[in-house]
């Protein structure tokens, strides 16, 4: 799930950071006043699990693979605001050490799975077990909070994705960032989540967490003597059923992205019209938007290193067979 | 102790059932992977690409958020010119790891945007999957011609407070040594999977549940170890100083910078 | 049965081997003894198919090991069943919830039902004089515990070849004189047992044979036990003595 750079506008990551920053200090206090000082590098560990839980590949019917995300399960072991601190440091390490994810969506990214799945998830978990107190319960619990948890956070990506060609469209009408609204973004992230990665964040919560009860039951996080209201499970249940409705009855949300389309028709059939030409790109060496001259250095200079590069990649091949 | 059974004195005469255990492999792969990448940290004797860890992160972080904001091909094609230059610097083995990650995310950013580019939206499609490879390049190259220890420094020195530095110190060291136990645990399991495992989950569950444990185990003993050598939340990272080279290096920035607003 | 044909195997950049030959018959017991760095690890994780080498074979009952045919899953999992590997850090080979469950885990899979199962994993419960460990968590159990657990799991594949990486570490010395008797009673009854260790005095009591490795990562020796350990210059060139010459 996650996002990266160039698909969501630099405006939408800049508010996904912002809405971050309280969630990120709310997670650093709580932390800080559960841990003495000494004990806040754990957190590193924390993290450090947190990344190589992603890192699994889960078995799928069908003999396919997947990989979980583990948001729920580290809430579990180790409180929300721990999960969201480790979360967001793995999604860090991802971005940018390894290339996953981007640099300007990581404020998105830690939204929907460092704040949205850890919490959802955690909460529901609470919400059934202190409801249920049977092993049973506990385990239907971990099962509930981590489905909806991932769940929920697709729909939170969806979402992001499909504001996109609302919100951000050049003088021509194009949509500049990821060009699908929600009516295409919503079930193209949800359904799969719903059917296919949900089902695999189930099991491998569930199970890795039914595994560690039973072998050390003190090490899993305990829960806190005070009950949650009612009214918070209302408010859960209708996070969760939410993505449901959308899909179920093509709502208010699905409708506003049709609708935006069919305003805009009038520039669709005329691209198709059109239409799908490359030859814009790069006519006689020069680019449009720029002076002749400095497109042809440019080409030059790109051509040349271009050259560099496969001849480096050659010989790197030939020099790497000549030693076998 | 007991005596030697029967069946334990004649050899095993076994036809293995077929299962499905390509998660077990791919899981070995990725794991291997990662611990490689750490290992080969120690190599980067001198970082590659001649300044300073600092500069090259706040310039490939400017340069994300140019080309993301970016609206003409123009700037686009200029920054792929750039992109392609520093990828020429590096050794051929280098030029490859940057690359595959870059490619993949150009072909996949093509494959997604199609769709609409047939239903004839031509922007998307001409500019997001140059941006993509133009981005994870940049990404690619900073983490592989910065030694990660620098690359946090760098953070501390664009003001992420010392704890936080320390906190990501200590999780790229932890990634390395609980991912090594996960890999042996892995191959454990490898090992003993000499028939149809019913339970394949369950065996990931109790791989996956036991490293969590590992990792409390550890956690005890760091806490150990901070409290002996008397932790009170001071902590120094190794700074690079900038150089000269880092000066012309922003020189030539500037240039693109005003590239940009020139041509987008 | 097992035949290394200068086998060189190199990490990245380090060689961690250097043109090793040797073989090993059917119900050998051998010891390779070297100091730490000298590539024993390293052996035993090519001996075992979980790596292969950079340069030269590894032939197993005369078929060579190579990542191709360790693809061909029943070829891997037929192999895995005969060739057992106790790792040298007990606790990263223990994935099950109790020590039944990880004694079982092997048999379990091979398609007995669950008396014979039972039946093997009790058995191999009482060799290793663990029976009383049965329904314990193998994650909390003591170094010595752990080990035996992993040593009963590895034998209920009843495999031909038990390879044991430095078996002996960490453990306190009434657990090693156990271990080393069982492995004993497993030499006789004919299985083929490799132990990789630096601790001279259970190479003489284990194996009859010995390959001594060196720090250069080849191998200085490969004879009888006793005329090895009787060669003080060529332990003490290969760095697995530091006595002073009297």
């Amino acid at each position: 799930m996650h996002i990266p750079d160039n698909y969501l506008s630099p405006v939408t990551c800049a508010v996904m950071t912002a809405a971050m920053v309280p969630v990120w200090a709310f997670a650093i206090k709580k932390v800080k006043k559960e841990l003495p000082k000494a004990k806040l590098p754990q957190l590193g560990i924390g993290a450090a699990l947190t990344f190589l839980m992603m890192m699994y590949n889960v078995p799928l019917p069908g003999g396919t693979t997947g990989h979980a995300v583990g948001g729920t399960l580290i809430a579990i072991l180790m409180g929300p605001s721990a999960a969201c601190v480790s979360v967001s440091v793995a999604l860090l390490l991802q971005a940018l050490l390894f290339g996953d994810g981007g640099i300007l969506s990581f404020g998105a990214n830690c939204f929907n799975m460092a704040f949205v799945l850890p919490f959802v998830g955690y909460y529901l978990y609470k919400f059934i077990r202190e409801r249920a107190k049977s092993r049973l319960g506990e385990s239907i619990g971990a099962a509930a909070g981590a489905y909806f948890g991932i769940v929920a956070a697709s729909l939170c990506a969806a979402a992001e994705f499909g504001i996109q060609p609302i919100l951000f469209r050049d003088a021509a009408g194009q949509p500049l960032y990821c060009p699908y609204p929600l009516s295409v973004s919503i079930p193209a992230m949800v359904i799969p989540h719903l059917l296919v990665a949900g089902p695999v964040e189930v099991l491998f919560t569930a199970l890795i967490l039914a595994f560690v009860k039973k072998v050390s039951p003190d090490l899993a996080e305990p829960l806190p003597g005070k009950k949650t209201r009612g009214i918070w499970g209302l408010l859960l249940a209708l996070i969760c059923a939410a993505p449901l409705g959308l899909l179920a009855s093509g709502t208010a949300w699905g409708e506003w992205g049709m609708d935006e389309i069919t305003a805009l028709a009038g520039y669709t059939p005329g691209g198709m019209a059109d239409g799908f030409r490359f030859t814009a790109l790069l006519p006689d060496y020069s680019v449009s938007g720029m002076p002749e001259v400095l497109g042809y250095i440019l080409s030059a200079v790109l051509g040349t290193a271009v050259l560099v590069i496969v001849f480096k990649l050659i010989s790197g091949r030939k020099k790497s067979t000549a030693q076998n | 102790m007991a005596d030697i059974p029967q069946w334990l004195t004649q050899p095993e005469s076994y036809d293995p059932p077929r299962d499905r255990d390509r998660f077990l492999d791919r899981s070995i792969v990725s794991f291997v992977t990662l611990l490689s990448r750490f290992r080969s940290q120690s190599a980067l004797e001198r970082d590659l690409l001649w300044v300073s860890p600092v500069s090259k992160l706040a310039a490939a972080v400017l340069y994300v958020v140019l080309v993301s904001l970016a609206r003409q091909f123009a700037f686009v094609y200029l920054m792929l010119a750039y992109t392609a230059v520093l990828l020429a610097l590096l050794p051929g083995g280098e030029i490859r790891r940057c690359l595959t990650g870059a490619i993949a995310a150009a072909a996949l950013a093509y494959l997604i945007l199609l769709p609409s580019a047939l239903a004839g939206s031509r922007y998307s499609i001409t500019m997001i999957p140059a941006k993509a490879f133009i981005c994870v390049t940049l990404v690619n190259i900073l983490s592989r011609t910065t030694r990660w220890d620098r690359l946090a420094g760098a953070l501390r020195q664009v003001l992420f407070p010392d704890l936080f530095i320390f906190v990501i110190d200590i999780t790229m060291k932890y990634i390395f040594l609980l991912g090594e136990f996960a890999l042996q645990m892995l191959y454990a399991l490898r090992l003993r999977s000499v028939g149809r495992n019913r339970g394949k989950y369950g065996s990931l569950a109790g791989a996956a549940g036991t490293l969590f444990l590992k990792s409390r185990a550890m956690s005890e003993e760091l806490y150990y170890a901070m409290e002996c050598r008397g932790f009170t939340g001071e902590y120094r990272t190794a700074r690079v100083r900038p150089t000269w080279r880092d000066g012309v290096f922003w020189g030539l920035n500037a240039g693109l910078v005003f590239a940009y607003f020139f041509l987008s | 049965m097992i035949e290394f044909s200068g086998v060189s195997y190199t990490y990245d950049t380090s060689p961690a081997l250097r043109d090793i030959s040797f073989s090993i018959a059917a119900g050998e017991s051998v010891c390779l003894l070297g100091p730490n760095g000298s590539g024993k690890s390293t052996l035993l994780r090519l001996l075992n198919g979980l790596i292969f080498p950079t340069e030269g074979t590894y032939r197993f009952e005369g078929l060579e090991i190579t990542p191709a045919v360790m693809k061909r899953t029943a070829f891997a999992k037929q192999f895995h069943q005969r060739v057992g590997f106790v790792f040298q850090d007990s606790e990263a080979q223990l994935f099950c919830p109790t020590v039944f469950d990880e004694v079982a885990f092997g048999p379990r899979q091979m398609g007995f039902g669950e008396e014979q199962t039972a039946r093997r994993a009790d058995d191999c419960l009482a060799l290793l004089g663990i029976g009383g460990l049965r329904d314990r968590q193998p994650y909390h159990l003591s170094g010595g515990e752990k080990k035996k657990v992993a040593v009963a799991a590895a034998l209920a594949l009843n495999p031909e070849v038990l390879v044991l990486d430095e078996p002996m570490n960490s453990l306190d010395p009434r657990t090693e004189r156990a271990l080393a008797q069982f492995l004993l009673q497993l030499e006789a009854a004919g299985k083929t047992v490799i132990v990789s260790t630096h601790d001279l005095r259970l190479a003489a009591k284990l194996s009859k044979r010995a390959i001594l490795f060196d720090e250069s990562h080849a191998v200085a020796a490969d004879g009888g036990t006793a005329a090895l350990l009787a060669d003080r210059e060529l332990l003490k060139k290969a760095n697995l003595v530091d006595w002073e010459e009297e």
